[in-house]
């Protein structure tokens, strides 16, 4: 199958204004992701791997190499690359339907279309009933499930996903990575997600790349071959999922001696 | 019963200062011209209001003041915003804007007697000099402080330049143009008064002034109080129904903090 996304030599040098010197977040990263593909990107704090998501999203630009995605060099930022953030990024001002029906209303689908569209992915993350909140009346975990519905419902290429679970807590969290695994494998989606948890990253991907401290260079590329559908009440005394844990935390402990 | 209630909850405030206000009146303290009393201001009122001359002051005012607001902000909110998102134009009009600021609207009475003669036309001059600082201040802060997440989320959902200008930059900024509104029309009435005083023949703030020529103090404190009431019922029907229905409703803004 031709790969979705490439990522060819890609590397990313800021200028920090604090320390008054030339970082270098990322160095020479080179990757592909096939369709439907779900892959995690891991390393410590300032690998640059959020630097890396943003450059797909084409929020960033790299200081070398090129990204792809459908074989289109990345430019800027578009609908086929709808990202999740981990403050939510909702609007505050749209309830959770008119944020879920933002997308396609850009698309200018018609009415009909974008009120279907809208309540199918009301549904499928689980937010019937709260169509007509504003997004301060939600939990975390709702909002993030109506941020995950709102890049859902403009049907990217590819799902970004940057840290999205971090800021909610932890029983909450593990009932939305449940919930990520059961939509992204019916809705087939392709998804890059950003993680500094490995355990997050081993449960959710087909595959984990792991990056090493400052730069950021790939030291594992790691494909998880647990069955799927995944629930945490069956894997976590799995004892291949230990092992994908601990070997991802071996390479990248490993790269920081 | 709610209703009732509220409405209690709204004047009682009213009805103590008014208590004591008429305690100190009887008790004699000041002679009557320095310190009217509640009852003589009621009676005053009631008696301009019936023979119009209060109407017709209050709608040259308002006049004025609605011109001057709207032209202040018919400059300022596209002023505003045209310098937030454009680098080029914040730094021509930043050093302009700073230096014109610390000047009072009042200031400009000379030069707008100068140009538009006594009058209604150089009390809504300088009301628009009042109103324009205020609303363009409020306005660029809000647009600093808008989240840039915001404007990335919708990006990576397809948002082109206009886009992000209508459905995040607008919304966004509301709570401080609401504010700047608040204080530009404060600014306006302090104007409109001090303009009306010096530079008109008509109006609630020439009114007072004449009152105090022929030493009727009850009529000066009707002129103060209407100029009260008029501010009063632009929130409780205008401004406040609008942040009730937008930036409230939205979130971004509470009505107060007492949990803190």
């Amino acid at each position: 199958m031709t790969d979705l996304l490439v990522a060819r030599n890609v590397s990313k040098t800021y200028f920090d204004t604090v320390a008054n010197d030339n970082v270098v977040a990322l160095e020479d990263v080179s990757l592909a992701i096939r369709p439907h593909e779900f892959v995690s990107v891991i390393g410590p704090s300032g690998c640059g791997k959020s630097t890396f998501l943003r450059m797909v999203a084409g929020l960033d630009k790299p200081t070398a190499g090129e990204i792809t995605v459908s074989g289109r060099k990345i430019t800027g930022p578009g609908a086929d690359r709808g990202m999740v953030f981990q403050e939510y990024a909702l609007l505050p001002w749209k309830t959770t339907a008119a944020n879920i029906e933002f997308g396609p209303r850009l698309k200018k689908l018609p009415k009909a279309e974008r009120e279907a569209i809208t309540r199918r992915f009301v549904e499928l993350v689980g937010l019937k009933g709260f169509e007509n909140k504003y997004p301060h009346q939600l939990s975390g975990g709702m909002r993030q499930r109506a941020a995950v519905a709102r890049v859902l419902a403009n049907n990217p290429t590819v799902l970004l996903m940057d840290e999205p679970f971090a800021a909610v807590d932890a029983m909450t969290r593990q009932h939305l990575q449940e919930e990520l695994t059961a939509i992204t494998a019916r809705e087939r989606t392709t998804v890059l997600f950003i993680t500094h948890a490995i355990e997050e990253a081993v449960f959710l991907s087909d595959r984990v790349i792991a990056l090493s401290g400052r730069p950021g260079r790939i030291v594992a590329d790691l494909a998880i071959e647990l069955p799927r559908p995944r629930r945490w009440d069956a894997l976590v005394n799995d004892a291949r999922f230990a092992a994908y844990r601990d070997e991802l935390t071996r390479c990248i402990h490993g790269t920081k001696a | 019963m709610k209703a009732a209630r509220t409405l209690f909850a709204e004047l009682f405030p009213f009805a103590v200062a008014v208590a004591i206000w008429q305690a100190l009146a009887m008790a004699g303290i000041w002679p009557k011209v320095l310190f009217p009393s509640p009852l003589e201001v009621a009676q005053t009122f009631a008696a301009d209001l019936a023979s119009g001359v209060l109407l017709v002051n209050l709608a040259v005012s308002l006049k004025s003041l609605l011109l001057g607001f709207v032209v202040g902000c018919a400059i300022a909110v596209p002023l505003g915003y045209l310098m937030g998102l454009s680098r080029a134009s914040r730094n021509f009009f930043d050093p302009l804007v700073n230096l014109l600021q610390a000047i009072p609207g009042l200031a400009w009475i000379p030069f707008a007697i100068l140009w538009f003669g006594l009058g209604q036309g150089a009390v809504t001059f300088i009301i628009v000099m009042s109103v324009f600082f205020p609303v363009l201040h409020n306005l660029l802060t809000g647009i600093r402080m808008v989240q840039p997440v915001l404007i990335e989320a919708v990006r990576t959902l397809g948002a082109n330049r206009g886009d992000v200008i209508r459905h995040v930059i607008f919304p966004a900024t509301l709570p401080n143009l609401m504010t700047g509104i608040r204080l530009g029309i404060a600014f306006g009435f302090r104007s409109l008064v001090g303009g009306e005083m010096i530079a008109s023949t008509d109006g609630l703030g020439y009114a007072i002034f004449n009152a105090q020529q022929y030493f009727q103090s009850a009529r000066i404190v009707v002129g103060m109080l209407a100029i009260g009431i008029v501010w009063l019922a632009m929130d409780r029907l205008i401004l406040r129904p609008i942040e009730q229905r937008t930036t409230m409703r939205w979130g971004l803004v509470r009505e107060g903090l007492e949990q803190a």
